[in-house]
């Protein structure tokens, strides 16, 4: 599987943290990954893979190739690749991916869908 | 979850536009891009790759990259050889290199403004009250006058030009010129 070579060479140099105390309001979009530790509203929009630790919160809907979920998030969430719902994190809104991977702990209230993106990723 | 390891800071990536507000308070590294508005309560660094398109309102604010907008910061403002800025800045300190570039308005506050002006007013103070605090300030513009009329008519006396050294003479002449 390409996409699971793509997903396994996270690029190390370039990352973005979006720290604790950090509110952004507004629209985040970028090719490279994204750390929030802070708290996030609005949208974002990346190519790579965006983690949602511990501290972070968002209230978004969220485009991107991969998700890691620790922290909380309300929105719809829609990857390319996987979306990981890590022990302890709380997701409202609905998951559209191809791969969908709950934790035991994770919280989780909407729908989930792994056909729609396989079917258009073609 | 092997990317987080930066504590207490932020960083934009070169690749990362985010436009809205931002607001914060902690250090923040911009390599990316920022449109909208910018508060924080520490520093910002602005990287050479960074574009930062907003209001800024910070402690500190360094500028490698680029920066359009007006910053207002607490503590300082610097630009760097690399940086460039367009916009006003209102800060107590702002830092300019050789090799910056920047166009806009500089606001360093009042107390420049006051700390300048005062010597001026103490050093024209003693001149007044030095030796007759009434005639003194009294024979001064007439002086200036006199010594118009007395190019303009005739010149006659040589007294003009010496009025401010002597006393009552050159005084009683000059008011009877006028």
């Amino acid at each position: 599987m390409a996409a699971m070579e793509k997903v396994s060479t996270p690029r190390s140099g370039a990352h973005t943290v979006i720290g604790s105390s950090i509110v952004i309001d507004g629209e985040i979009s970028g090719d490279e990954d994204l750390v929030i530790q802070g708290t996030v509203k609005g949208k974002i929009d990346l190519k790579e893979s965006l983690y949602v630790e511990s501290s972070g919160v968002i209230e978004a809907d969220i485009e991107t190739a991969n998700v890691e979920v620790s922290g909380q998030v309300t929105g719809n969430i829609a990857a390319s690749d996987k979306v990981e719902l890590k022990a302890d994190c709380k997701v409202v809104g609905d998951i559209r991916a191809p791969r969908i991977l709950i934790a035991d702990g994770a919280v989780f209230k909407g729908n989930v869908d792994m056909d729609v993106k396989e079917a258009k990723g073609k | 979850m092997t990317v987080a390891t930066t504590d207490g800071t932020t960083i934009i990536g070169e690749s990362i536009l985010i436009s809205g507000s931002l607001n914060g308070d902690e250090d923040l590294t911009v390599r990316g891009r920022v449109e909208g508005t910018l508060t924080l309560t520490k520093t910002l660094v602005v990287e050479p790759t960074g574009i930062v398109k907003a209001e800024v309102q910070v402690k500190n604010c360094v500028i490698a990259g680029v920066v359009v907008g007006n910053v207002t910061a607490t503590e300082s403002v610097e630009i760097t050889k690399e940086g460039r800025m367009v916009g006003d800045i209102a800060a107590p300190r702002v830092i300019i290199v050789d090799g910056a570039s920047f166009r806009g308005r500089i606001d360093m506050g009042e107390v420049d403004v006051e700390s300048g002006a005062a010597p001026r007013r103490a050093a024209a103070a003693p001149a007044r009250p030095a030796f007759r605090p009434a005639a003194r300030p009294a024979a001064k513009p007439e002086a200036k006058k006199a010594e118009e009329k007395a190019a303009a008519t005739a010149p006659k006396v040589p007294a003009p030009p010496a009025p401010v050294a002597m006393g009552a003479v050159k005084r009683k002449v000059i008011v009877k010129r006028r």
